[in-house]
């Protein structure tokens, strides 16, 4: 009879429509239900704190161990043992997972027991805004040590690092500059071993001048101004001789007898130390010369020609 | 039965004894391996992509460091042959820029500050693979995949040791890869000659230039300051060398005490008369191109005639 058959059909049509439709439902609401979830996930893992600095230099381990065996073997100063991955471990504590611009002293203070190191005297060498040509100096000279020459400034020079708050607690995408905050975790680290590096400092020390910066030689926002001139030890050091060096061809912007020289003579004479300067010290002027060979300011007196 | 006695006890102590110091481990007359060579070397390979020189990407250092001691671990340690490390410069090539090539014998201390770290130009020694085994030793131990930290062999127990083997393989694939204006420092004041006929200079690095990349080859000849002066272009060593290059097709050009590394010498005697610059004036009172010995005595000059005149006057008055 095909009224029964019709609505045998109709039904069969209908239980298979209620199917697909519920069907279609779950499946919308699996996938709603799936985003909900990412998007919770994503929230649990947030992005790192955003800076204006390079980020954190990959592979840091790898590289300040190597260094640290490095120095043990070929460094210019010879120490004993030291235990690298110790050290390692130490300055990974001081940052790791902490908020880059609320680094203090005391972070660092365990690693700055672990690597520091007396340094001998009249061999100290400070620097202000001459970084190329005072380690071209004295790499080149080896009586001279600049902070960077030392065990802990030869581990971290040229390198940058900072955490996050977020895991995995080390932020390789940027770090802040050290104008951005002032607790910055680089600016406390290395004033930090600049203050320990002038410590340290006894005899005659040097230290190297750009003449000319327009705003003149010497700065007391500079590290050298602010925290290493602080830091000589008066009693210990006999002498502190300045060079002044221009750039070759550059301009001549300051000089022994200029402004900035005497705030400098001010400061440390007060505190009773023996000061001298002078201008374009000629060793590391010849250094100069070694990269401008064509300047008429760094032609040699004498050509030899003479045959064997 | 004394003899015998006797005898056999000789014979145990030397037993004993060769015993004792193969269980000392000290099997050569060399240093061992450097203290810590994994750490330091997978350390500097990083270093140089990440801080030296990042210009050459990304390298797999841990592969790197696994290339190079399986090149010498588990073999005879007096035999190990530069393609031994085949893989190991494969992996760690990068190009050199051209121009920028300098080559050097008897000088490596002045070079490295010369060529101040691949910026002015790139020594072997600033090349990736260059940087990663400087000044460092190793070797390993027949039957072991261990390194011998305890003594390895030198040049004269075995020619073909890792350490030579290394930087044979080193100086070729350099050589290989220079081009453009290529240098070469030699130091005029070197005992034998500024030219060591046979060395790795000689041996592992002319024979590996490529001529069609070469457009020059600039030899420097500079003496110590204070050393005595053995050689020059156009002699003895160096006439050797320069003949050779152009027999090989090459343009060659020599200079005598090259200025700009005279300087570099100058730092330890800048008041040698070979390091006065004709600029040296005392800056205060610069007095233009006139040197302080020549201003002296013509300030001398015109004080004694001033004073003169001053005396004249008063006599006369």
């Amino acid at each position: 009879m095909p009224s029964q058959r019709g609505s045998a059909r109709r039904r069969q049509r209908c239980v298979l429509l209620t199917g697909i439709a519920i069907l279609l439902i779950a499946l919308v609401l699996a996938a709603a239900l799936a985003s909900v979830l990412t998007g919770r996930k994503e929230e649990a893992s947030p992005e790192p704190l955003k800076w204006q600095g390079g980020g954190t230099t990959r592979n840091l381990r790898e590289i300040v161990l190597g260094r640290c065996y490095s120095y043990l073997v070929e460094g210019r100063v010879k120490l004993g043992d030291k235990d690298c991955l110790k050290i390692w471990e130490s300055l990974k504590a001081a940052f790791i997972h902490k908020n880059p611009c609320n680094a203090t002293t005391k972070d660092y203070q365990p690693l700055m027991e672990l690597a520091s190191h007396p340094v001998p005297c009249n061999k100290s060498l400070f620097w202000s805004r001459t970084y190329d040509l005072v380690h071209l100096y004295s790499r080149s000279n080896h009586h001279f040590l600049t902070l960077e020459d030392t065990f802990l400034g030869y581990m971290l020079d040229g390198l940058s690092w900072c955490g996050d708050p977020s895991a995995p607690g080390i932020n390789y995408e940027s770090c802040p500059k050290w104008s951005e905050c002032e607790g910055s975790s680089g600016s406390v680290f290395w004033k930090m071993a600049s203050k320990m590096f002038a410590e340290a400092a006894c005899g005659v020390v040097h230290v190297m001048l750009n003449g000319s910066i327009e705003t003149g030689a010497f700065r007391s926002s500079s590290v050298f101004g602010s925290v290493e001139v602080f830091n000589l030890n008066p009693d210990k050091i006999s002498e502190i001789r300045i060079w002044l060096m221009r750039d070759i061809g550059g301009p001549q912007s300051d000089s022994c007898s200029g402004n900035s020289i005497k705030k400098l003579r001010n400061i440390l004479e007060e505190r009773n130390f023996k000061i001298t300067c002078e201008d374009n010290y000629r060793p590391v002027q010849l250094l100069q010369c070694v990269h401008n060979p064509g300047h008429p300011d760094c032609s040699l007196c004498t050509n030899s020609t003479e045959a064997p | 039965m004394m003899k015998s006695l006797f005898l056999s006890f000789l014979l145990g102590s030397i037993l004993f004894m060769n015993n004792f110091s193969e269980v000392q481990g000290r099997k050569w007359k060399g240093e061992g391996t450097t203290q810590n060579l994994e750490s330091i070397s997978i350390g500097r390979c990083y270093d140089y992509i990440r801080v030296v020189n990042p210009a050459v990407g990304e390298k797999n250092c841990s592969e790197l460091w696994e290339a190079f001691i399986n090149a010498f671990i588990n073999k005879d340690p007096c035999n190990i042959l530069p393609q031994d490390f085949e893989l190991f410069f494969k992996l760690s090539l990068h190009p050199i820029p051209a121009d920028k090539s300098l080559f050097w014998e008897n000088n490596q201390l002045l070079v490295n500050s010369f060529s101040d770290r691949a910026r002015r130009y790139m020594t072997l020694g600033d090349t990736l693979f260059g940087f990663f085994g400087d000044f460092l030793n190793w070797c390993g131990k027949e039957n072991s995949t261990g390194l011998d930290y305890e003594s390895c062999p030198t040049a004269a127990e075995c020619e073909n040791n890792a350490v030579d083997a290394f930087w044979r393989m080193a100086s070729m694939t350099y050589a290989q890869h220079s081009s453009g204006v290529v240098h070469v420092l030699l130091n005029g004041s070197a005992e034998g000659g500024a030219y060591p006929v046979r060395g790795f200079f000689a041996d592992y690095e002319i024979p590996y230039l490529q001529r069609d990349k070469i457009s020059q080859i600039v030899i420097w000849v500079v003496d110590d300051i204070e050393g005595p002066n053995i050689d020059s272009c156009g002699y003895n060593t160096v006439q050797i060398l320069e003949d050779r290059l152009k027999a090989l097709g090459y343009d060659v050009t020599c200079t005598d005490n090259y200025e700009p590394v005279m300087f570099l010498l100058c730092l330890d005697n800048p008041d040698h008369s070979k390091c006065t610059l004709s600029s040296s004036a005392p800056a205060a009172a610069q007095r233009g191109p006139i040197s302080s010995d020549r201003g002296g005595s013509w300030n001398r000059l015109m004080f004694v005639s001033f004073v003169g005149f001053l005396f004249r006057s008063a006599l006369v008055h």
